[in-house]
């Protein structure tokens, strides 16, 4: 009986991995690296839907909020095509099998929204040669061929962060401003950077005390961060996370300076609020699908790293609305620094940029323009920044 | 009812149907509960079980999906069930299974671009039991010597172990080609475990379903098994037939924590590739419901650890398709738990009747 | 100097809503039953208080709910184990993963709301004193509360009649039974309980020291508050000390940063937990004896059948 028993659930098991087996190697035959339809039709033809993945949950009133918005925009312009969302996807092989359900559900264009999403996002992308995988924010390595089916995108954050610490360098009153960060991620360290550099471009003794929480929504642990920062006097608080309103509610309560991120917080800070940046993605994930479904997707600007911003005036990371307390004396600033950034040579990290010890940082001498690749890879906090990255 | 002698019962044809009978029914019952809950939000149930079903178990993604989340939940329950067999609730696994995948992590960070990827893979596995073992082991330790609880101890050493790995892959261990994100970097491709026929199901099912058999064997068919039931029957009376009961509990934990460790190797090295903050996602606390759910039986524990891995890639539908939340699926989970612990009453009562 | 009262004051503000899950559970195990489901009471009760707050705008009411939301899924804790048998460890984990779900099913739509939080009120005169001033005086209603819940609680577990009962339960239910007592009603009435204090902790955390909900807020401080309960001994009073030293750790890092000084986290964070198993190493004997020994034996004995 016991034998028997086991015999059966073994065979269950044995079942099942054949299943895994056998079903691929059917379904590879139209979707396999050695299938003809790659050769035939572009990537990302022919598709009944399009899939998006979130690292969060799709109503953090942040950073997944903003994708997920995006992704309804799209729904709204192509109303032919479902569009299929998957929330709180971790960045791992988890990813990897939702991405692949969605493909087996008909999706043959696939936006993987967050940071971490990468690795899965290639193996998905080398998997199926059909099916176009666009990732967004994080930079697939120059060193490697991208891939015909492949892309990454990106706002030039940095940007409207920048014009943000104008303002938050023209309102603050102790000259001590405060950045809640998550993670060291390079993102993350060129919004703190441009942040610092936008404030010293019109306050020279504005100082950026920075404070990690390792973790991009932990609300017990922005708090303390926030009381920490308003502790020591600081009076205007931002943020690089991905649920925003604990530390604006909390700012405001301390009658403070607010400056948001990903959404337009202006509501939880009546008084306080200054100004942020905010995601707008829907025209940028429309006009991929767009490129995508016009079957130029490969060598299109899309099959890269792109990267836009004030330059090309398609920032899809915009500023948002200021807030009462803002002059115009400031917003006029702010404008001006905004045409300058949109010129040939303009960039909030125009050299010469100094690390916290005033040397220069190598490939950003005196005047030079660094391109978004060299942001993007930067390491190191600015001088007038008071903290340290976490060491490796 | 004696522990001993309901282990050594024969196991009686009927009772095993029954058995399957209210089991069916108690999973019938969290479904219509479930069902509640998703009119509640606006779908319909029957949309949903359809799409759910189909989606899981008719697609070989979602097949594969199961598969590869099965094979720490497996490893990760057996840990939980060999401990329980001596009376000791390893409530570890969690920490065992993340101090396997840090040491597995560890080895191929050292060594897994200067040797052959099997000796990696190979080295890999005895450092993820070792750890795990010894993981285990130091609760296993405390509670012999100094009569500290275990079920205390391994739940404390989870946020040790969990520590550890945060620790490590902020600093020593972070990826320094990286983002900045808190990973290490992937392993090289030769030490990972090979994928079975271009799927994504990799071979630590294979090691999975092994230990299942060593382990069903060592405890039915072996003078071991039978001692460490006898102790977790009377431990006392054990003691005085002579068994070397304090020998045969660390053993326990021993074979426990390496099955755990093993798990965490196995989900490094075959699905994960990296360490990574939250890489194990309450897997040890799911396999613990696993092994408790087929009552510590290994063979059943497997049976039952591949029900909770379906129901949690059943949960990719219930978004993919239902546009309901993520975390709707531990709903699901936890109301087919409760109906089966509530089904459990009726049995104990059935058998007194 | 300013930086230990950084930590200090951050101790007791974020360590609040643990010490609120650790009275309770301390309450429960000193019935006999252990609820490793805590972090899911706290969760129910941190989305139950911040939407009954922002729909009757009173974070009182908020906060009453988050109770009853908490004592609610303890109740099927309670029952699980106490009528149907179920292994305590087991169904409290189940209650985890119940309230994961069920707050995240629900939650959603209250993520951009507001509410009428509650906020720190300085207490004249107290909040005065130099240093002890801005640790203690200078924080939301519910964390005044918890100063007296404390005390209150030991007084009740060890100064009460009702006391006695729950210690009766946990430690001889059959003594409890012979003098006419249900220790199954005791078991019920101090489980529930236990779920209702982790419900006010989440209610503390969304309502007052967040002033937002958030899927998985709690971030396993429910699961702190369990491992706390050991470290106290199954006691109310140490439970204060011990929730401000995990709260402290949790501190530490933010007010250092903010001074300019960077240091892994992982390390503090790890130290609560290291300490209290050295706790149960050198005090084990002593620690056995103040466990409750219904616990013990629950413990002790795995759900082999």
């Amino acid at each position: 009986m016991r034998a028997r028993r086991v015999v059966a659930a073994l065979s269950a098991v044995v079942a099942l991995v054949g299943a895994a087996c056998s079903s691929n190697v059917s379904s590879g035959a139209g979707s396999g690296p050695s299938s003809s339809s790659s050769a035939t039709g572009a990537p990302g033809l022919g598709g009944s839907a399009i899939g998006f993945i979130f690292v969060g949950p799709k109503n953090d009133f942040g950073y997944n909020q903003a994708a997920y918005d995006g992704s309804q925009a799209v729904k709204a312009a192509y109303p032919n095509l479902k569009v299929l969302t998957a929330e709180n996807v971790p960045e791992d092989d988890n990813a990897t099998r939702v991405m692949n359900s969605m493909i087996s559900q008909g999706a043959k264009i696939i936006f993987a929204t967050s940071y971490g999403h990468l690795n899965p996002a290639e193996a998905v992308a080398a998997q199926h040669p059909d099916v176009v995988v666009v990732q967004q924010g994080n930079l697939i390595p120059t060193s490697t061929a991208i891939p015909k089916n492949m892309g990454t995108y990106f706002g030039t954050v940095y940007e409207p962060v920048y014009l943000a610490g104008i303002a938050a360098g023209k309102a603050t009153k102790t000259n001590k401003l405060g950045y809640v960060y998550a993670f060291p991620i390079s993102q993350s360290i060129d919004n703190i950077d441009a942040f610092e550099l936008g404030a010293q471009s019109v306050n020279p003794a504005a100082k950026t005390s920075v404070v990690n929480t390792s973790a991009w929504c932990d609300p017990g642990k922005q708090t303390l961060a926030a009381s920490s920062l308003l502790s020591q006097g600081v009076d205007v608080i931002t943020q690089h996370q991905d649920c925003t309103s604990t530390i604006i509610k909390a700012t405001e309560a301390a009658g403070k300076y607010s400056v948001g991120y990903h959404a337009d917080a202006s509501s939880l800070a009546p008084k306080g609020w200054l100004t942020g940046s905010e995601w707008n993605w829907g025209p940028l994930y429309t006009d991929i699908v767009k490129t995508v479904l016009a079957g130029s997707f490969t060598g299109s600007k899309y099959n890269a790293n792109y990267r836009v911003g004030y330059k090309t005036g398609d920032n899809p990371f915009v500023q948002s609305k200021f807030g009462p307390s803002v002059s115009d004396d400031t917003k006029a600033l702010i404008a001006t620094a905004k045409t300058a950034l949109g010129q040939p040579d303009g960039s909030p990290f125009k050299g010469p940029v100094m690390d916290q010890s005033g040397k220069v940082i190598p490939g950003f001498e005196a005047g030079k323009v660094p391109d978004y690749a060299t942001i993007e890879s930067l390491t190191t906090f600015v001088q007038g920044i008071v903290g340290q990255i976490p060491k490796s | 009812m004696s522990v001993i002698s309901s282990a050594l019962r024969p196991p009686k044809l009927r009772s095993a149907g029954r058995e399957a009978g209210r089991l069916a029914l108690a999973f019938a019952g969290a479904l219509v509960v479930f069902g509640a809950f998703v009119i509640a939000k606006g779908a319909n149930p029957l949309t949903v079980y359809s799409d759910m079903v189909r989606s899981t178990f008719l697609n070989s993604n979602s097949i594969a999906g199961v598969l590869v989340k099965a094979c720490p939940l497996i490893l990760g329950a057996l840990a939980v069930a060999v401990p329980a067999r001596a009376g000791l609730v390893n409530v570890g696994g969690e920490g065992q299974i993340v101090i396997g995948a840090v040491a597995a992590g560890g080895v191929a960070l050292a060594l897994d671009t200067h040797l052959p990827g099997g000796m990696v893979i190979l080295l890999m596995m005895l450092a993820g039991a070792a750890a795990g073992a010894l993981w285990a082991g130091i609760a296993g330790l405390l509670r012999l010597t100094l009569r500290v609880n275990e079920a205390i101890s391994t739940l404390l050493l989870n946020y040790v172990a969990i520590d550890i790995l945060l620790y490590l892959i902020y600093q020593p261990w972070k990826d320094m080609h990286g983002s900045g994100q808190p990973v290490t970097r992937q392993l090289a491709v030769a030490a990972r475990l090979p994928l079975i026929g271009g799927t994504q199901v990799h071979f630590g099912i294979f090691i999975a379903i092994a230990a299942t058999l060593v382990i069903w064997f060592l405890m039915e068919r072996t003078s071991w098994g039978f001692r460490l039931r006898v102790v977790g029957g009377n431990s006392e009376a054990a003691r005085r037939a002579g068994l070397p009961v304090s020998a045969l509990l660390l053993s326990a934990m021993l074979v426990g924590g390496a099955l755990a460790g093993l798990g965490g190797m196995v989900h490094y090295a075959g699905a994960e590739l990296q360490l990574r903050a939250g890489m194990t996602a309450n897997l040890g606390y799911i396999a613990f419901l696993a092994s408790w759910l087929a009552r510590h039986k290994p063979i059943r524990v497997a049976v039952a650890a591949l029900l909770l891995a379906s129901i949690a890639v059943a949960g990719d539908s219930l978004q993919i398709n239902s546009a309901l939340p993520a975390a709707t699926v531990n709903v699901l989970m936890g109301l087919v738990l409760v109906a089966v612990m509530g089904g459990w009453g009726l049995r104990k009562k059935a058998v007194v009747a | 100097m300013s930086l230990a009262l950084d930590v200090a004051a951050g101790a007791v503000g974020g360590g609040t809503s643990i010490l609120y899950a650790a009275l309770g559970e301390t309450i429960s195990e000193r019935a006999g039953i252990i609820n490793l489901g805590t972090e899911g009471c706290m969760l129910v009760g941190a989305l139950t208080g911040y939407a009954v707050a922002a729909m009757s705008g009173n974070p009182w009411i908020g906060v009453v709910a988050g109770a009853g939301a908490g004592g609610a899924l303890a109740a099927l804790h309670a029952m699980l184990v106490i009528e149907r048998k179920a292994s305590q460890l087991a169904s409290g984990l189940v209650m985890l993963f119940l309230g994961l779900g069920i707050t995240s099913l629900f939650g959603g739509s209250f993520v951009s709301r507001t509410i009428h939080a509650f906020t720190p009120i300085a207490l004249p005169g107290l909040s005065r004193i130099p240093g002890l001033g801005k640790i203690l005086f200078n924080h939301d209603p519910l964390t005044y509360l918890s100063f007296l819940a404390a005390p209150a609680i030991w007084w009740l577990l060890f100064r009460s009649r009702w006391g006695l009962l729950i210690r009766g339960a946990g430690e001889r239910g059959e003594v409890l039974a012979a003098y006419g007592y249900s220790p199954k009603l005791i078991q019920y009435l101090a489980v529930v309980a236990g779920g209702a204090l982790a419900g006010v902790g989440g209610a503390q955390l969304s309502t007052a020291y967040a002033n937002s909900w958030f899927e998985g807020m709690t971030a396993g401080r429910g699961f702190i508050a369990v491992a706390l309960v050991i470290f106290a001994g199954w006691d109310p009073l140490k439970a204060v000390a011990g929730a401000y030293l995990f709260g402290a750790a949790l501190a530490l890092s933010p007010a250092l940063q903010a001074r300019g000084y960077a240091l892994n986290q992982f390390a503090l964070d790890a130290l609560p937990y290291v300490i209290t198993i050295l706790v149960l190493v050198f005090l084990s004997r002593k620690r056995l004896h103040a466990a409750p020994e219904g616990l013990i034996r629950t413990l002790a004995n795995a759900p082999v059948r």
